[in-house]
Parts: structure tokens; sequence; C-alpha cells
């Protein structure tokens, strides 16, 4: 296809990042996609692949061994691992939101002692914000980080966290009084410190990811893990995940283009009435609406991110570019099952992974509802 | 101090399904990219500067200025710096052949004075496989061609390679240094540009040299070759299908491998 708007824009460097992660995503990721998701086990050699690329680091600053990227660049490495497979992509942004939270709040010390073996890759991060009972509303959490002298005690249960068996590092958001919501407060919790590790759920898509619970019981961290002031837990989640959602987002741009690739190649091949299904009208209308909402997305992720890195509040354009980008990816690749016919059910075929994946981007990072929340606040309240 | 010159091309690939027109192949249908067999040169000289002290890895191309984002993924691999052939004398010329490579490689050769020059076996869109050897011929370099192993001794001044020949034979030789090597692919893994890679390649130098400055005039690009045609071969499937179990279609496979000779003595 004729090169976009989109990518016109980008600078050489972006340009460059974004073709050797297509090519690896294409020759290292996608090729692990279907026995990753088969047998629920997440591709740890790719990881490793992906730290020799710096994507570990990518938003880690340069002085700790990163690549410290902006936000385009983050958005285009985003949509091209997810164009691989979308549980590394996933599995990547939660361990940069990890980074991202030790760079922006972290002590020297903090950033000296795990960031650049973090940029390399290892120790894994995980972002553990939700519990059973607070998801929408982190506010309603439960989870309760209470002074002892020098120290922390934590007691509580996250839920769905991304990186649960394979991470390490833990960026905590819990309560330092039980009865002030407003007390929400970011911690660095090391696994090693006593946090137990529940079932891996068992899930639609994303399988390949482990998506676990942790719990937390009388688990003591020294009062220096302490990442914000008490009380300040929650902006600084809501900062950091208003460029999460642009990497989410980016993801779903990714995940869609896949699906609208592999149909394409589908529908030229597969004949049926003596001729390519790719030459009947209500099949190309299809293609027609999903390029359409595919570049759409694409354009939103891009402004969003765009606007980030010119130091503009992007929230409600991130939110638009999250709702868009994640719905258009469901539809697209139900539209991609579609043109496949009876192949498109099958796991022979990836459209049925990514169909069953695609869904989880609605969700994740905000919901679908969540952000119509914040785009209506901008527009009737800003 | 050790150099080592290693040519790239940015090469066209087609896609599936493409339309000629006249006597080349319609833009729409074209994609650039470094050519695979160099990358392995690359890959080859990136190797042999981090596992020497000091070894200088300079790429050379010869193409226009869309080829820049190609020869910096070989900066983004490592090499040093870069020098990219051209002049607007070449937007006429329809055939570069091998003839005028060998003549600017040559000169580039003679200017940098590398003690080693890697190239390519061959290019993947004009498939000449020549360049390498004419050039090492014009500037009197030993060479070697379809190198698969190559094992460097620089204080000796010699490299042991090992080479691919037809019917899978392979043969080792001692090749006095300076020489030209044409790398064939499997020589090793290239690796992946990183980031910072990447980074670093927008700040390396991509130096322009003109015919001017290689010493030649327009008619160093002449050739006596013109071309005259293109086409597509028709192509025809031939597929056999073997009816019944394992057992009778593997009688029926062995069947055909001996009629086509497989495993003849
Ligand atoms: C695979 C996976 C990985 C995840 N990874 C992580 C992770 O690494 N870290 C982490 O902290 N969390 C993670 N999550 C949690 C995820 O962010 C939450 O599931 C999400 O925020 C929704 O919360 P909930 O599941 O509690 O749903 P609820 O909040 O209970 O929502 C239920 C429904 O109500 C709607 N709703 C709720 N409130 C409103 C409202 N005010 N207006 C309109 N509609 C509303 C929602 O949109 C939804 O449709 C992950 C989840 C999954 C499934």
């Amino acid at each position: 296809m004729a090169t976009t708007q989109a990518d016109s824009s980008l600078t050489g460097e972006q340009r460059a990042i974004r073709d050797v992660v297509r090519e690896f995503a294409v020759e290292e990721i996608r090729p692990t996609a279907r026995s990753a998701d088969e047998t629920e086990t997440f591709p740890e050699e790719v990881w490793d692949g992906l730290a020799e690329l710096d994507l570990t680091g990518l938003t880690v600053p340069e002085e700790y061994g990163g690549f410290d990227a902006d936000r385009t660049t983050y958005s285009i490495v985003n949509e091209e691992v997810a164009y691989g497979q979308l549980a590394v992509a996933t599995a990547l942004s939660v361990h940069c939101l990890a980074t991202e939270c030790i760079a922006a709040f972290g002590t020297d010390e903090q950033k000296e002692r795990w960031l650049p073996d973090m940029a390399h890759g290892r120790p894994v991060g995980m972002f553990a914000l939700s519990e059973p009972q607070a998801g929408s509303n982190p506010a309603q959490m439960e989870t309760t980080a209470i002074r002892d002298g020098d120290e922390y005690v934590v007691n509580g249960d996250k839920q769905w966290i991304t990186n649960g068996q394979r991470g390490e590092v833990c960026i905590l958001f819990a309560k330092t009084d039980p009865d002030d919501p407003s007390s929400v407060t970011q911690f660095l919790v090391p696994k090693d410190a006593g946090i137990e590790v529940g079932q891996k759920e068992k899930k639609l898509g994303l399988r390949a990811s482990d998506t676990t619970g942790l719990k937390f019981d009388d688990v003591r961290i020294p009062a220096e893990n302490r990442l914000t002031e008490e009380g300040k837990g929650l902006s600084a989640a809501f900062t950091i995940l208003t460029g999460g959602r642009v990497g989410i987002a980016s993801q779903a741009v990714g995940l869609a283009q896949s699906a609208l690739d592999e149909a394409r190649e589908y529908a030229h091949e597969r004949e049926q009435f003596d001729k390519p299904i790719s030459s009947i009208q209500s099949i190309r209308h299809k293609f027609a609406d999903m390029a359409t909402q595919v570049h759409a997305s694409r354009l939103m992720v891009r402004e969003a991110a765009r606007q980030e890195d010119a130091g503009e509040d992007n929230r409600v354009s991130a939110a638009m570019a999250k709702y868009h980008a994640s719905e258009a990816a469901v539809d697209v690749s139900n539209e991609a099952v579609q043109i496949h016919g009876g192949y498109g059910y099958v796991t022979e075929f990836d459209v049925e992974r990514l169909y069953r994946d695609s869904k989880i981007t609605t969700i994740y990072e905000g919901t679908s509802e969540i952000q119509k929340e914040i785009i209506a606040r901008g527009v009737l309240d800003g | 101090m050790m150099k080592i010159l290693v040519t790239v091309k940015e090469v066209a690939e087609v896609e599936d399904d493409f339309e000629i027109d006249g006597l080349g192949i319609d833009e729409a249908y074209l994609e650039y990219d470094l050519n695979e067999w160099d990358d392995y040169a690359v890959e080859e000289a990136v190797q042999i500067a981090e596992a020497g002290d000091d070894v200088e890895v300079v790429s050379v191309t010869i193409g226009p200025e869309r080829s820049e984002e190609t020869i910096r993924m070989a900066l983004a691999k490592g090499a040093d710096r870069a020098i990219r052939v051209w002049d607007d004398a070449f937007e006429s010329v329809d055939l570069l052949d091998v003839a005028a490579k060998t003549r600017l490689l040559a000169a580039v050769v003679e200017k940098e004075d590398p003690d080693l020059v890697l190239t390519g076996v061959q290019a993947a869109d004009d498939g000449f496989g020549a360049t390498g050897v004419s050039v090492a011929d014009e500037v009197g370099f030993e060479w070697a061609a379809v190198v698969n192993e190559l094992d460097l001794d620089a204080d000796g001044g010699v490299a042991n390679v090992r080479r691919e020949l037809e019917g899978g034979v392979e043969e080792l030789t001692e090749v006095d240094l300076p020489a030209v090597l044409t790398i064939q692919t499997g020589i090793n893994e290239p690796r992946y540009a990183s980031l910072r890679g990447i980074r670093q390649a927008q700040r390396k130098e991509i130096a322009p040299m003109s015919l001017d400055d290689l010493g030649f005039d327009a008619s160093a690009l002449d050739s006596p070759i013109a071309l005259t045609g293109m086409s597509e071969p028709e192509s025809e499937s031939d597929a056999t299908l073997f009816e019944g179990d394992a057992e009778e279609t593997a009688a029926q496979l062995a069947e055909v491998l001996r009629e086509k000779g497989v495993g003849a003595q």
C-alpha cells in the first residue's frame, strides 16, 4: 500500500526502528504465536530477542542504559510488536510501565538499583493496580501499606496482574490509611519480599501472557521503597497510564493490521464460483471498511503520541485513540474471520487467535466505557 | 589498524503479483531493501571488528539518495562510516554493467586502501554475480568467491576461507591480504540492528562521491551491453499426486526419485 501521512511524517530514525521491529515481529515473534497460545506459555526466547534490540529499555533513561524513546517511537514499537503477537506486546508494555514509574518517581538509588538490569530485559516488571473488587474505580482498592518504623507492611490482593509469574519487580498501589480513599500510594515491591503468586488465569485470548493474582500477607518493605508521597499514588498512576493508553491503542492497530493482511492474502487465494473471493463486491466492501478503520486508528494514535511529544495535554486524544483503535481491532479481526469462512474458525489460521486476542484491548488499561467517560469530560466539562 | 571495505547494494524486490512495463517493472510493485548477501558481508565485517582491537568497517554503495536509508541499516549494525557514489549522470543510464561498477568501486578501493574487501556473492536484482571478483582483478588483490567460512589471521596477513563449490564440494583456501572475498549467505547469522545502533547510525557519516571525485567523467558509465527486453517466463505446474497408504505412496515416491537419478551411484 502507498505510504501514508502517518508514515511520511516519521523521522529517519523512527522509520528504521519501524522496519527493524516489523522484521523481527514477522521473523521471530509471529512464528511462536500459535504454540504460545495453545500451551499458554510465554515465549521467553522472544523476550531475550527484544532485549537484544534494546526494546526492554524503551522507556528507561539513557543514563541508566535505556533508549528513552519519545512517545511516537514507543507507539511504533508497540504497533509492530503486536503485529507479531499481542501477548508479547502486552508483556513489554507493562514492563515499560514499571520502568517508567521507577524512572519518574524513584530516587537515584532506586533507579541505579533496578533500571540498568530491567533495560537489559530482566528482572521483568509488573504494574499492580487492579483488585478483585476495584477495576474501573481503583480508588475503591482495599490493599493497605501501613507504616511501621522504617518499613511498610503490605496486606491485600491484586488481580489480573500481567507478568504475574515471570515478573520480579512489582509497582504496587496501596492505601496507607485503610479508611482514607485518597491515601493511595505507589511502592516498589520485589517479588522475593514475599509476594505470593496466584493461579494463572485461563483466558479467551492473550493466552501466552501470564495473568495472575498477587497476594500480600504481611509483606514488609523498607520505607525507601515508597515511590510517591503518601496519597500521590493515583494521580501518578493516571499520568503513566495516559502514555500507556497510547501504547495499548498502538497494539490494537498492529493486531488489526495483521488481521487485515491475513485476510487480504486469503481473499486473493480462496476461489469460489470460479473466481477469487477478493473479486466479490461484498468482500471488497469489507476490505474498504477494514482498511479505513485501521488507517483512522493509526492516525489517531500517532496524533495522541505527537501531542505528548510536543508537550501538549493528550488525555482526551489518548482516550479517543484507545477507544477507537481497540473497538476497530475487534471489528477488523471479526471481519477477517468472516472472510476466512469456516477456515477462520479453526486454530490452523491465525485470524482465529487474532479475533480472540483483540477483545482484551477494549478492556484493560481502562475499558471503552471509561475512555468514553474521559472523552465526554473533555468535551463537556473541559 | 585494519580496514575492511564492504560493498553494499540496495536491491529492488518484486511483489508476488507484478507487471512489466517496457524494460522494467512498474515502481508500484517494487520494494527496496539491503541485498541479502551484503547483509552477511556486513555481519562478517562487524564480527571481525568486534573481535579485533582496531578495525574500521567502511561500507560503500553505488546508489541514489533513496539508498541512504538502506545503507544506514549497515551503519546501525556496526559499520563505522559509509560512502555513497552517485552523480546526475547515473540518471540517464539504464543498465550499470559490471565493468562500470568495477571502475567505480576499484577507484574507491584505491582511495580507501583497505586490507580486506567483502562483497556479496551476487545482487538479488540484477544478478551479475561478477562485481567482487572483477574489482579484485582491477586492483590486483587476491580473491576468493562464494566464501562460507572465514578465519582471518590479520597478523599473518592471511584469510583462511572455505568455499562452496557445485555439488556439495567444499574447498579450503588460504588467501593473502589484501584480498576481495565474495560472501555467501549462511556464513553467519546477521543480527537485527538494535535501537541504539539505529540512533548512532543517524549521526554516522555517509560521504557522497561523484564521478569527478573518483577521477571519471560520464563516459565511465558507458556500456556495450544494452537491455533489450524483459519478460516473465511461462511457468507450468507439474504436480504428481500419490494415492494409497503410506507404504504404497512411499514406493511410488521412491520410483520417481530413482527415475530422476536421486541416489544413483
Ligand atoms: C488479561 C488482563 C490483563 C490485565 N493486566 C493488568 C495489569 O497488569 N495490571 C492491572 O492493574 N490491571 C490489569 N488488568 C485489569 C484491567 O485493567 C481491568 O480488568 C479493567 O480495568 C476493568 O476492571 P474490572 O475488570 O474490574 O471491570 P469493572 O470495573 O467491574 O467493569 C465492569 C463493566 O462495567 C463498566 N463500568 C464500570 N464503571 C463504569 C463507569 N463509571 N461508567 C461506565 N461503565 C463503567 C466497565 O466498562 C465494564 O464494562 C488486566 C486485565 C486483564 C483481563
